[in-house]
């Protein structure tokens, strides 16, 4: 079964398209990420996920359960983290770790308190002195506690230190060795690249690329660069593959296709040195909105 | 370099002004809606007692013996203060529609300067605004003068009302600024109360506890013997001793002027030194854990409301406690059968005996505890804006639990404020030896129900169907069918007219039997709508400011 499964899920504001035809699938036990830039529709996919907000059209699933129609089932089995952690001010982080979880049902205690401990909580604080990135720790911890089948993150890491976030990053690794899926939305590619299997860019409510990075990088173009030994050749036009910087003796290439044309074409001239290497995440990303038509929902 | 200079001349280009003015503009802006809405009912308020007046006593007798029953009936003087003259439409208005829009007037000088000085800090707007190239005395003064442009709104709209009801338009002017002086000196004090709280509503808690507390003392001043002088420490008393219309005293100014002025300079200055976002009775921020009322979102939600609850029992209850003891100097004697007819017309109810105008007072406690009730519900609304109502929603709790829990905490909290004033009322009047039950009492506290579960529904109901207009509908709602019910009479609108409104339909209880009835009526709409907007919340989305 899988995990999330949404399909043609469209959601609608005024004039605003914000999700647009969404066919997502995550596997079971695998980490999914999800990205996107500012706007691009990746909070109002995870409201829908979570039945906050009604489908305009198409439905979401969350282990074969609607989330627009039973939503309490639904969260029973998942626990969520948002981007902007809004907890009761009054509180203080031990009480509002209490008061979550009890709401939730499900809490791992021992669990929580060395999740207290790894992300360096100070949870005699209220809430109201916490600054963002320890509000985000308590509502981390809340999440990870309830050991649930499926963490639903929205951009958790956007107020964590670089110490915190390398914690994140163990506990989401572990989650997986213990066979939850969690749904990781950001659009911090290293953090994408460091521990998602599979996944999804999102643009102006489509999702225009998905599969794990292998495939995602077959999608983009690999880099090829040649050095000559003289003057660089001049070389026919050849299908799939663009010369992107041109020097005196040496070329640059994208080539969105098999490398073959480019070394024939290649062949009997006085190659020096060549180069050839994957596009990373952040290149794929690039390409992705590069050619943009600029359309951006709300 | 160039580039540099170029660009600080661009910056220099927008002259100091221009902040300024755009600051206040804002401020303008974000208080636009309640500044109309107290413009309206002010305006309103004045226009309608005047005409309702001449019309319920045409002539010079009629007036003279309306006048003559007030001469020893302390306990109306209660509510609106001491009239002065009631042989003339002016002395009349002054006396009425001073003494209730000056506590009016008092709520909205510190609504607005919570909202323009406290709630702009604790949202970190102010932060914003001052990272700028703003000083702290340009934000603060256009803060200020933005709640200052609000009170002469609403002093014209009060002058425009007086006028529209036929009053000269010398006496209107310095009626109407009698009433905005009430505003602009709790402004003041709601511009120091915001240097003190930490929250907006916090804030506005002190704020109004100050009112609360000059109301009181109003009321010592105006009903004990004796004590007239206690009016002095009153701003509530000031605008009693401005007397508009009955020897206008220009002098007395001074004291509202004067407080005012302190009071700007004491936040000024405050705001000037302290940290921003600090303030001095902030509770500390570290604390053991304490996990009573943690176990349910309802249990959690009456720990937050704890505070607020506890001021309305203590506001609610102290002033049923002196309404007990006043009850006693509720005389008729005298009094023609005649006038004690014009006197039910006029909406002070049949206020002759002591049993009787408890039961007057206790219409308005029906409207407090309604109050309360529409008050939960903006409560409720704010978990929503503040996005803490996702953080819930995204648990396992189901949007009617939810919704249910609060409307069942809101209606447990009507109960407890019913029981209070029936129960303080009565205490009060037997310690003056008034033959008075405490069954009858506990009466008049269900009597209070009905209004308030009606209006708990229809609140629930706006909000569950229209997010952001909701509470404020509820809100508007409430206060046109209160204030239909008291001017509808009075102006001699046809009978069914008037019975449009829930409230003319509340007994007197103790003075006049419970309505079985219409409470039954009112009681099964209100709990249809709670469900209708069960029905309504559960398919919205969730909606943020």
């Amino acid at each position: 079964m899988s995990a999330i499964r949404t399909e043609r899920l469209c959601k609608r504001y005024g004039d605003a398209l914000a999700v647009d035809a969404l066919d997502l699938d995550v596997r079971e036990g695998e980490v999914y990420g999800y990205l996107g830039p500012n706007g691009a529709g990746k909070t109002t996919t995870i409201r829908l996920l979570l039945g906050l907000h009604r489908p305009t059209g198409g439905s979401a699933h969350v282990f074969g359960l609607d989330c627009w129609a039973d939503p309490v089932t639904v969260h029973r089995r998942l626990a969520y983290v948002a981007g902007e952690p809004n907890l009761w001010p009054s509180l203080t982080g031990a009480e509002t770790l209490e008061f979550l979880g009890r709401l939730h049902g499900g809490t791992d205690r021992a669990y929580r308190a060395s999740l207290v401990q790894r992300f360096e909580l100070d949870a005699d604080k209220r809430v109201r002195a916490l600054s963002k990135g320890n509000r985000q720790k308590v509502a981390l911890i809340v999440a990870l506690a309830t050991r649930a089948d499926l963490l639903v993150l929205d951009e958790p890491t956007g107020g964590l230190d670089p110490l915190m976030e390398a914690v994140f990053r163990e506990c989401v690794t572990e989650a997986r060795g213990r066979g939850q899926t969690v749904f990781l939305s950001s659009h911090i590619l290293s953090e994408v690249e460091a521990v998602c299997d599979r996944v999804g860019i999102l643009k102006a409510g489509r999702l225009v690329g998905q599969g794990t990075l292998d495939e995602l990088r077959h999608l983009g173009a690999h880099t090829v660069e040649v050095t000559f030994a003289g003057d660089a050749p001049r070389l026919p036009a050849l299908p799939g593959v663009t010369v992107t910087t041109a020097g005196r003796s040496a070329l640059r290439f994208e080539v969105t296709d098999a490398i073959a044309p480019l070394l024939g074409a290649l062949a009997g001239t006085p190659v020096q040195s060549l180069t050839s290497r994957e596009p990373s995440l952040e290149e794929i990303f690039l390409h992705q909105y590069g050619d943009g038509d600029g359309r951006r929902p709300r | 370099m160039a580039t540099v200079a170029a660009r600080a001349d661009a910056v220099a280009a927008a002259p100091r002004a221009g902040v300024f003015g755009a600051l206040l503009r804002r401020g303008l802006r974000d208080g636009r809606t309640r500044t109309l809405g107290f413009a309206v009912l002010f305006a309103a308020v004045a226009c309608l007692q005047p005409l309702a007046y001449r019309h319920a006593y045409p002539t010079a007798a009629d007036r003279a013996s309306f006048a003559a029953s007030f001469a020893h009936n302390k306990a109306v003087v209660l509510f609106y203060g001491e009239p002065h003259d009631l042989l003339t439409v002016g002395g009349y208005t002054a006396w009425r529609v001073g003494g209730m829009l000056a506590i009016f007037a008092a709520v909205f000088g510190v609504l607005a300067a919570v909202r323009a000085l406290r709630a702009e800090e604790e949202a970190g707007r102010a932060e914003l605004v001052l990272a700028a190239a703003v000083g702290r005395g340009t934000a603060f003064s256009a803060a200020i003068g933005a709640v200052a442009i609000e009170i002469v709104a609403l002093w014209l709209a009060t002058f425009a009302g007086l006028v529209a009801g036929g009053l000269p338009a010398g006496g209107s002017a310095f009626l109407a600024l009698a009433i905005a002086c009430s505003a602009a000196v709790f402004a003041g004090l709601g511009a120091v109360s915001s240097q003190l709280a930490p929250t907006r509503r916090a804030a506005l808690e002190l704020g109004v506890a100050v009112v609360a507390l000059c109301f009181v003392l109003r009321v010592i001043a105006d009903t004990g013997s004796g004590t007239g002088w206690v009016r002095w420490a009153t701003p509530l008393g000031w605008v009693e001793q401005l007397r508009p219309f009955i020897g206008a005293q220009p002098l007395v100014l001074l004291a509202p002027v004067g407080f005012c002025a302190v009071a700007v300079a004491v936040a000024w200055r405050s705001a000037a030194v302290r940290d921003v976002g600090s303030a001095p009775f902030a509770a500390r921020d570290r604390g053991r854990p304490r996990l009573a009322l943690l176990s349910s979102a309802a249990a959690q939600a009456l720990r937050s409301e704890r505070l607020a609850l506890a001021a309305w029992v203590v506001g609610i209850g102290s002033l049923a406690l002196v309404i007990g003891i006043v009850s006693k100097s509720v005389t008729s004697l005298g009094i023609s059968e005649r006038l004690q007819r014009a006197l039910h017309d006029l909406g002070a109810g049949s206020v002759l005996t002591p049993k009787a105008y408890i039961g007057f007072a206790f219409g308005f406690f029906v409207l407090a505890v309604s109050l309360f009730a529409v008050s939960q519900i903006a409560a409720a609304r704010h978990e929503e804006i503040d996005g803490r109502l996702q953080t819930l929603l995204a648990l396992a709790l189901a949007r009617r639990r939810w919704l249910g829990g609060r409307v069942v905490l809101a209606a447990a909290g009507a109960v407890l404020l019913s029981l209070c004033a029936g129960v303080l009322a009565w205490l009060g009047a037997v310690s003056q030896g008034v033959a008075l039950s405490l069954p009858a009492m506990l009466e008049a506290s269900a009597n209070c129900l009905p209004m308030a579960i009606l209006f708990l529904g229809v609140g629930a109901l706006a909000y569950g169907g229209l997010p952001r207009a909701g509470v404020g509908l509820a809100y508007g709602l409430l206060l046109a069918a209160y204030l239909w019910q008291l001017f509808g009479a009075l102006l001699g609108v046809p009978r069914w007219l008037v019975d449009a409104t829930p409230f003319a339909h509340v007994g007197a209880v103790p003075a006049a039997a419970f309505q079985p009835g219409p409470a039954a009526v009112m009681v099964a709409v209100g709990l249809l709508a709670s469900l209708a907007a069960v029905g309504l919340f559960e398919r919205r989305d969730l909606t943020g400011v």
